[in-house]
């Protein structure tokens, strides 16, 4: 009985061990993640549409479909980026997202409050490195850090009905990400 | 045997049940069952730390698996069910009942998917509701109806999919209800009738 019993018991303190693990690590090891899905979209650090998710295809599953949705990835090596978000008539929000997937920030119209959301996105180091003149430190000047080098922003305007998609797409085509000059 | 081949025998046992154990255990949890800071509200479930940087490894695992993004908390929240008051899976051949009161929000959208979290195919291109859309009636906030056959009121197509997922996502709605506790959450109730 004793024979059985050591390598069961060791073997149930390896899975445990094997589990924590790989929970661990499945947002880096997994192959078909939000960023990877995204990726396939187009170049970092430009915007791209999320094309609207119908029956056949959607580019991530359980997409909210009373939205026009927008992405830039980015990748921070070549520098910080700015990020310019025309709000809508309606609910407007811009969401972080590492490359992982870690929601790290998130902000809408009513929280900003002005006609057009504004914000530079950089790393710690980046911000650690910024000049330290008045104009950084004006409150309106919206910084945000990423932990990661790589990540993606999802820029979500709603559709309170079908009708008014054309004319929220038209407004969200006017989203600018792009390194700053 | 000798004590080598019983020793190799035994190692080789541990392994295997570790990694089998250990995977199947993942495999598991990454499907959505083990749940971690949710909140229930009757058969609603919402993982309001998902969409935070305090978000939990399960959760994470969970929606990296499925390629999906988890909504931002100060974007929105949403509660997902796959099954009735009663427990049975929610199931398109079915009149699917959803009524009652909903917490509050700016707005909210209600949707609803096949098992694989695609949207449903149908005529008229009708995937859910907005809280601006919806026909409202003066007792309740919601009274929606998933039949494979037109309903009157609110009714989305469930194209006879054996199985189906219903999400509500409420967007800018107060901080404070991603901190509530289980049960606190007013949602509507779900019931199945009339299955064909």
């Amino acid at each position: 009985m004793r024979h059985y019993l050591l390598p069961l018991i060791t073997g149930l303190v390896l899975g445990g061990i094997v589990h924590i693990l790989t929970i661990l690590a499945m947002p880096q090891l997994a192959l078909d993640n939000a960023f990877t899905r995204l990726a396939k979209l187009g170049p970092a650090n430009t915007v791209q549409f999320v094309p609207d998710p119908t029956p056949v295809e959607a580019v991530l599953p359980r997409t909210d479909p009373a939205f026009v949705t927008a992405i830039c990835r980015y990748n921070l090596n070549v520098g910080a980026l700015k990020l310019r978000v025309p709000t809508t008539a309606d609910y407007t929000s811009v969401s972080f997202y590492t490359r992982q997937g870690l929601a790290f920030y998130s902000l809408n119209d009513h929280a900003a409050g002005q006609r057009t959301i504004e914000l530079q996105l950089m790393t710690p180091s980046q911000r650690a490195a910024l000049p330290e003149d008045e104009e950084i430190t004006r409150a309106d000047r919206l910084i945000v850090e990423s932990p990661t080098t790589e990540g993606v922003v999802l820029v979500r305007a709603f559709v309170r009905e079908p009708g008014i998609r054309t004319k929220v797409r038209e407004r969200i085509a006017a989203v600018n990400c792009a390194p700053e000059s | 045997m000798d004590n080598s081949a019983v020793r190799v025998i035994a190692i080789v046992t541990a392994v295997i049940v570790g990694i089998v154990s250990g995977l199947g255990l993942t495999w598991f949890a990454s499907t959505g069952a083990i749940k971690f800071g949710t909140i229930k509200a009757g058969t609603w479930v919402a993982w309001p730390k998902s969409g935070t940087v305090d978000a939990d490894p399960y959760s994470r695992a969970m929606y990296a698996r499925a390629g999906e993004l988890p909504l931002g908390l100060t974007d929105g929240i949403s509660f997902a069910t796959t099954n009735d008051d009663s427990g049975s899976p929610l199931n398109g051949r079915c009149d699917i009942h959803i009524a009652g009161q909903l917490p509050t929000a700016r707005f909210w959208t209600f949707t609803i998917y096949d098992s694989q979290g695609r949207l449903i195919e149908n005529a008229g291109g009708r995937y859910g509701f907005t809280s601006a859309e919806i026909l409202r009636k003066p007792d309740a906030d919601v009274d929606i109806v998933l039949a494979p056959r037109a309903r009157s009121g609110n009714w989305i197509p469930t194209g006879g999919r054996e199985r189906v997922i219903a999400v509500f996502r409420f967007y800018d709605a107060p901080m404070g209800l991603g901190g509530r506790s289980s049960n606190t959450v007013e949602m509507p109730a779900v019931w199945q009738e009339f299955c064909s």
